[in-house]
Formats: C-alpha cells, sequence, structure tokens
C-alpha cells in the first residue's frame, strides 16, 4: 500500500509542476507542451531517476488522452469552419500524410540506414500534426489569421491523427512480420477503407446518440459532463472493437455533437477544456517519463537531420501538392506548411513498432522524440513571427470586450449576459441597446442599480442583459473598445471600397473583362462574392478574379457583406520560387512562358 | 512602373477650385480629353461609372479615380490638387483635395491594375501628401510625386 502512496504523490506533484509551468510558459511564449515533456524528461530515468518503462501501458494512457483531446477538437470545431475546411483538410490528412511519410522515408533510408519499408514506418508516424499543439498555438496564442486557413490547420490536425495512426500500425505489422510491400495490397487498401468508413458511420451515430441521450436522460447539470465523457469513450472503445478508427470516430461524434443544441452545453465545454489539458499533461509527461535521453546522442545527428527534412523539405511539398488545387494564396500555403507542429501522438505511435516487436523498436522512438523536440522547438516559437512576416494576421475586427455568458436553467430561449462598458465604445459615444436586448441591471462601483435608474453608462459599468441566445455577438460591438487603425489595414483590405449592392457586371467592365461566369453576370457584387465563398462569407475573406482580389471588410447584423475591398495588387510574392503556387497560378507562369517564347509582351514584373 | 510614364507635368492642375465631387470630376474629364483628344462626355461617363460601383476615395483626402477607355493608346495619369476640399464619399468620410486619375487603355489589363495600385502607395506616404498639399507649382508637384519614386526605386 505504501507503494501507492508514492507512485501516487509522484504523480500528483508532476501533473501539480507540469499545471503550475503553464503560468510561465503563457508568460515566455515557450510551447507549452514542450514544458511538459521536459519535466517528464528530468524527472525520468536519466534526470531524477524515475524508471517507468511501461510501453503498452503508456499506448493505452496515451491513446485514452488522444481520444479525450480529438473529441474535444471535434466539438470545439463549428460546422461552418468544417464546411468551409473540409475539402483542402481531408486532402491534407489522407494525400498529405501518405506524401510525408513517403518523402520522409527518402532520407531515412540513408540517414538511419533504414529498409524503405522501415523508412515509410517512420514517415508514417511523424507524418500527423498535432491536434493539441496546433489548437493551442493558434488560439491561444492569439493568431488571428484569415478563418479558411486556421480552420484547414485546425480540421487537418483532427483528421490526420488517424490516418497517421491507421498507417503506422499497418506497416508496423509490415515490417514485424517480415512481410515487406508484399502486404501493400488490395486487401490493405480494402481495410483502409473498411477502419475509415466504420470510424464516420460510428463517428455519427455515436454523435447523435450522445445528443439524444443528454438531451433525454439527463436532468442534473453535474452529471451532464461525465454522461459526455463516457458516452464518447464508449464510442471510442466500441468502434475500435468493431475495427473500425476510434479516433475517426470519436472526432466525428465530436463534431457532430458540438453543433447540436445540447442540454448543460456550457458545462460541458467547460469540463472538456478542463480534461483536454489534464489528457494534454498526462500524455506528454508519460511519453517524457519513457524516453531515455542518455540513448540519444547515438542517433542525434541523424534525427536532427530528418526533423530538419520533414520541416523544410517533406511537409512543404506535401502541403503544397495537397493544396495544388485549391485557391490558397502562396504565403498561405507557407504558413500551412510551417504550422507541421509534431507532438504527442507522434511519439505515441512511436511505440507502435517496439510493441510489435520491430527489431530496432527503440530506434524508431528515439528518433520520433527528436523530430518531435525539434519541431517544437522550431517551430512552435516562431509561427507567430512567421505569420506576421507572410503578412497573415488579419487586422482585428473589433476591440476587446469583457463579457460573461450565463446559462440560464429551463429551456433556453434566453441567455443572461453581461458586459462591462469599455473605454471608448459605441455605447459610450451614444449609441443605443437595441430593442430585442433586455438591460435589467447596472453595477456601478459595487452597488447595484436597475438599469432605468443608472442613466446613462460610465465606464466600468457592468451591464446585464436578457437575450436570445442568437444575438449574442450581435451586441459585443456595442460594447467593444475601439480597434486602432493600422496602416497595414489598406495592403490588407485592399485600396479601394465597392459596393456589394452594384451590379457584379460594373465590376466586370472596370477590371474585367472576363471575371465572370455566365451564371454571375446578373449578380449583385455582394451575392457573388457570397456565392464563391460557398454560400457564406466571413470577415477578411479573400477571392481572387483573375488579378483582383476582392476582400470582405465587414459584415452586418445578419452576417450579409455589408462592404468590401479591392485588391488590385494581390501581396506580392515572397518568392519568385515557383513553390507553394496553387494550379491558377501556376497555368498563369506557363502562359507567360508561352508568350515570352512566342515574342509577345508579357506583363511586365515590378522589380 | 515609374510615376513619370504615367504623368506628365502638363497634367498637373495645381489649384483646382470645384464645389462638388461631380464638378470635380468634370474638370478632371476637361483635362483629359484635352490631353488626349477623347470626347470629354465619354471620359466622365466612364469614371462616374466606376464611382457608382464605390467610392475611389481611398482615405485621408485622397482619390484615384480611373476607369478604361478604348480610344486611347497608353495609360495616362491626371493629378489635381484643390483648393479646398470636397465631399466624395470616400470610407472614412474625410473630403478630398488630392486627386489622382488614371486612364488606361481597354487591353491594358495588369498594367492598368499595376499602375493603380503604385499610385495608391506612393499617396499613402504621410510626408509626400504633406508636402504636395502645401505647394500649388505644378513643378513643384511633379519633383514631388517623380522624387518619391527615386527614394521606392533605392
Amino acid at each position: 500500500m505504501e507503494a501507492f502512496y508514492i507512485i501516487l504523490l509522484v504523480g500528483t506533484v508532476l501533473v501539480l509542476v507540469a499545471a503550475l509551468s503553464s503560468l510561465l510558459a503563457f508568460r515566455f511564449g515557450a510551447p507549452l507542451l514542450l514544458v511538459f515533456l521536459s519535466i517528464g524528461l528530468l524527472a525520468g530515468v536519466d534526470g531524477l531517476g524515475i524508471q517507468f518503462e511501461n510501453y503498452s501501458f503508456t499506448f493505452m494512457l496515451g491513446s485514452l488522452a488522444l481520444a479525450i483531446v480529438l473529441f474535444d477538437s471535434g466539438f470545439m470545431t463549428p460546422v461552418h469552419s468544417f464546411r468551409i475546411a473540409a475539402a483542402p483538410a481531408l486532402t491534407l490528412a489522407s494525400a498529405g500524410v501518405v506524401l510525408t511519410s513517403g518523402i520522409v522515408a527518402i532520407a531515412a533510408v540513408p540517414l538511419l540506414g533504414f529498409t524503405w519499408l522501415e523508412g515509410l514506418l517512420l514517415g508514417a508516424i511523424v507524418a500527423s500534426t498535432d491536434a493539441a499543439a496546433v489548437f493551442f498555438l493558434l488560439r491561444v496564442s492569439g493568431i488571428n489569421i484569415r478563418d479558411k486557413v486556421r480552420s484547414t490547420l485546425e480540421v487537418e490536425s483532427g483528421t490526420n491523427d488517424p490516418m497517421a495512426i491507421f498507417l503506422t500500425v499497418a506497416l508496423a505489422e509490415l515490417v514485424a512480420t517480415g512481410q515487406g510491400f508484399s502486404g501493400l495490397n488490395a486487401h490493405f487498401l480494402l481495410l483502409f477503407i473498411e477502419e475509415m468508413g466504420l470510424g464516420v458511420l460510428f463517428g455519427l451515430l455515436g454523435g447523435m446518440m450522445i445528443v439524444w441521450v443528454l438531451n433525454r436522460f439527463t436532468s442534473d447539470r453535474g452529471l451532464a459532463p461525465i454522461f459526455v465523457l463516457t458516452l464518447a469513450l464508449l464510442v471510442f472503445a466500441f468502434t475500435g472493437a468493431m475495427g473500425g478508427s476510434g479516433f475517426l470516430a470519436v472526432y466525428v461524434a465530436g463534431i457532430y455533437s458540438g453543433n447540436r443544441k445540447m442540454f448543460a452545453k456550457p458545462q460541458i465545454v467547460r469540463f472538456n477544456e478542463g480534461l483536454t489539458w489534464l489528457a494534454q499533461i498526462i500524455m506528454f509527461l508519460v511519453l517524457g517519463l519513457l524516453a531515455t535521453p542518455s540513448q540519444f546522442p547515438a542517433i542525434l545527428l541523424p534525427a536532427i537531420g530528418l526533423a530538419l527534412f520533414l520541416i523544410f523539405i517533406a511537409r512543404p511539398i506535401a502541403v503544397w501538392l495537397s493544396l495544388l488545387p485549391y485557391d490558397f494564396t502562396q504565403q498561405e500555403t507557407g504558413f500551412v506548411a510551417w504550422v507541421g507542429l509534431r507532438g504527442a501522438v507522434s511519439i505515441l505511435l512511436a511505440i507502435m513498432p517496439i510493441l510489435s516487436g520491430v527489431e530496432n523498436g527503440t530506434v524508431f522512438f528515439n528518433t520520433t522524440f527528436i523530430i518531435v523536440l525539434v519541431s517544437l522547438l522550431l517551430q512552435g516559437w516562431t509561427i507567430k513571427p512567421v505569420a506576421q512576416k507572410l503578412g497573415l494576421i488579419i487586422p482585428p475586427r473589433m476591440g476587446a470586450i469583457d463579457k460573461i455568458e450565463l446559462d440560464l436553467p429551463g429551456t433556453a430561449h434566453h441567455e443572461l449576459i453581461s458586459y462591462r462598458v469599455m473605454k471608448d465604445s459605441p455605447i459610450l459615444g451614444g449609441e443605443r441597446i437595441p430593442r430585442w436586448a433586455m438591460p435589467s441591471l447596472v453595477i456601478r462601483d459595487g452597488r447595484s442599480m436597475r438599469y432605468q435608474y443608472a442613466g446613462r453608462l460610465r465606464e466600468g459599468d457592468q451591464v446585464y442583459l436578457f437575450i436570445s441566445p442568437a444575438y449574442s455577438k450581435l451586441l459585443d460591438r456595442i460594447f467593444a473598445s475601439q480597434v486602432p487603425v493600422d496602416e497595414d489595414d489598406a495592403e490588407f483590405f485592399g485600396a479601394f471600397a465597392i459596393s456589394p449592392a452594384r451590379p457584379a457586371k460594373e465590376l466586370d467592365a472596370a477590371y474585367g473583362p472576363g471575371l465572370l461566369s455566365a451564371n454571375e453576370q446578373n449578380m449583385t457584387v455582394g451575392d457573388l462574392v457570397t456565392s464563391r465563398l460557398g454560400g457564406r462569407a466571413d470577415y477578411a475573406d479573400r477571392i481572387r478574379f483573375g488579378s483582383i482580389v476582392l476582400i470582405v471588410r465587414d459584415l452586418d447584423e445578419h452576417e450579409h457583406v455589408r462592404s468590401i475591398g479591392i485588391s488590385l495588387e494581390p501581396v506580392e510574392p515572397a518568392t519568385n520560387l515557383p513553390i507553394f503556387i496553387n494550379m491558377r497560378e501556376i497555368a498563369h507562369r506557363i502562359r507567360d512562358l508561352l508568350r515570352k517564347y512566342r515574342g509577345r509582351p508579357v506583363p511586365e514584373k515590378k522589380g | 512602373m515609374a510615376l513619370a510614364d504615367l504623368l506628365q507635368q502638363d497634367a498637373i492642375i495645381p489649384a483646382l477650385k470645384v464645389n462638388s465631387k461631380k464638378q470635380l470630376l468634370q474638370e478632371l474629364a476637361a483635362k483629359a480629353s484635352k490631353l488626349t483628344g477623347v470626347g470629354e462626355r465619354e471620359i466622365f461617363d466612364i469614371i462616374l461609372q466606376r464611382e457608382r460601383l464605390g467610392s475611389t476615395g481611398v482615405g485621408h483626402g485622397i482619390a484615384i479615380p480611373h476607369g478604361k477607355l478604348n480610344s486611347i493608346s497608353s495609360i495616362k495619369g491626371i493629378f489635381a490638387r484643390l483648393e479646398s476640399p470636397v465631399d466624395f464619399e470616400a470610407l472614412d468620410d474625410e473630403p478630398v483635395d488630392l486627386v489622382f486619375l488614371l486612364l488606361a487603355p481597354e487591353g491594358a489589363g495588369a498594367d492598368h491594375l499595376k499602375a493603380l495600385s503604385r499610385i495608391a502607395r506612393v499617396l499613402r506616404d504621410q510626408e509626400l501628401v504633406a508636402k504636395l498639399r502645401k505647394t500649388d507649382s505644378a513643378t513643384a508637384i511633379y519633383a514631388f510625386l517623380n522624387e518619391e519614386q527615386a527614394n521606392h526605386a533605392a
């Protein structure tokens, strides 16, 4: 019994240290996950000397933690993000993963003396981007980038794990059983289709079940999150047991249920958030504990070489090829390539060769560990500067707000929401609270008063309003502080304004011809933009028409386009190297080359 | 692409007196007509058409009206400095007192757009704009606009 207490003591102290260190990490901007990993390393066999070598236990614990993280990523992904990003993200998660594995293999064979199949296995292990790392870095570090790029990265990081897991498990088996490439046959493909198909199917059914059970059977707010968690794990386990990809299923179930009306949702979200933190901390800690740094020097150089190869060659090429058919700018493709953070999933997968009895299993594990360290260090630390350098950071739509949403008991047609009145906010400037909002209480200098008797609002007042949940976002603007106008905004939003109400034909007349397709001739500019964006425009969305780019500058309260900017100089390419450009640009360049070849004038390039 | 390619000294109106956006566009069209030989009405209609699509006032008192004409052979710029600013329905609601009109041949394509963004960028330079506002000499304006060009090329 004494041993139990000691183990628990050590475990809790480690988790506590990790949780505390997050405070420091926020302050210094260090990639938090790296901190957790380091604490594990420090406490481990070559540091404080905790002996921990249970690979299969770690694999199970890690898988469980990953399932929780994936469920939460899905749960927090708005269906709108999923819709706009699904096609590019899924291409990245499928073709991208295969390409990355293949390209990594090319370098792994000579660097580590691997066979081709082993190289592919290592490639598959490091092929997936880490959902936790990507989510964390994009959300928490406050990088405001275009919705489509962010969503693509987030959805990619959630969906490529199942793909990489499948590849790793399958390849590890081929290597361990000595089947070699002969195992890569039609059966392999069928297995893949079966796993992913079942994953999606059970994920959807599971999502429906979660929503149904929650809305039908629960009446206790405290229990609701527990129901969600256990049901999610049920989906995970059941799908796995049926031969499907449990990871895919739990992610899909998360997306489905996260986008439905559900009982006690705020509590569930908060609970999941906390649990995801715990899952990540434990996953990274345990993986750090498991590693044996004293073995690292033996493969340090080739591993670092591989890491750099992955970061600078394999991932960029895979991303570029995967995104060819989609309309991403050169800068955006470059950014997607850079945000290829590896993380716990890769290390977790690196246990697989050891578990399946691959001969040099620890080489896989140690190499992967170093690759992940390099990736977290190099990319994790530089995401924001890189986004800035590439000109991808979009100006904030509104200033800071201080808002609290309170869930009301009973059927929720009303929500209680509270704002602190910010300096320079429109409400202080005399703008009225819309009629559909019911302001009821004002707290000023610690005294509460009814809104009717409060007179004019003052800075620092806390205002409580009842509103319909659907309108919740619309009030933000009124209570937000002013956004400082930036000089670069003109570059970002284009020099000129276009009125969305005008006929699109006029746009063609002024900047065409040939910008519009036949059925776009009769649209207004606003409709044109919305239709090209797939039915829903978002702040700072950009669409290219030939040589011009239209940018959504502002939306009205019904999310219709209110103002459009036109950029005549689609952000100058950072490089003239033909990398990261999409198919349309390739076509343009080939056309230019042909013209040059025939001695016809080419549109002048600015030098 | 240098501004000198787009703008000759005789295309500068250093101290224009107008009371409205419409009158401003008419004066610009008249000047452009003189320089290109194209009918005043035709030019006016083209740039007015563009203004309907959205004001070309880019903010900070600057406007860059533009349009494409069948009947000219090269890109043509006209610069006007107003004695007193007029309302141009600009995005920031500030009245406009510096105007660069750009006319391009129908087939100019990318060159037209590049010239426009070049002008927009040059006129975003606050120091230059302040200097332009202070003088009413066409020679000085011409020199300022091209000096800026030289700086950027360096």
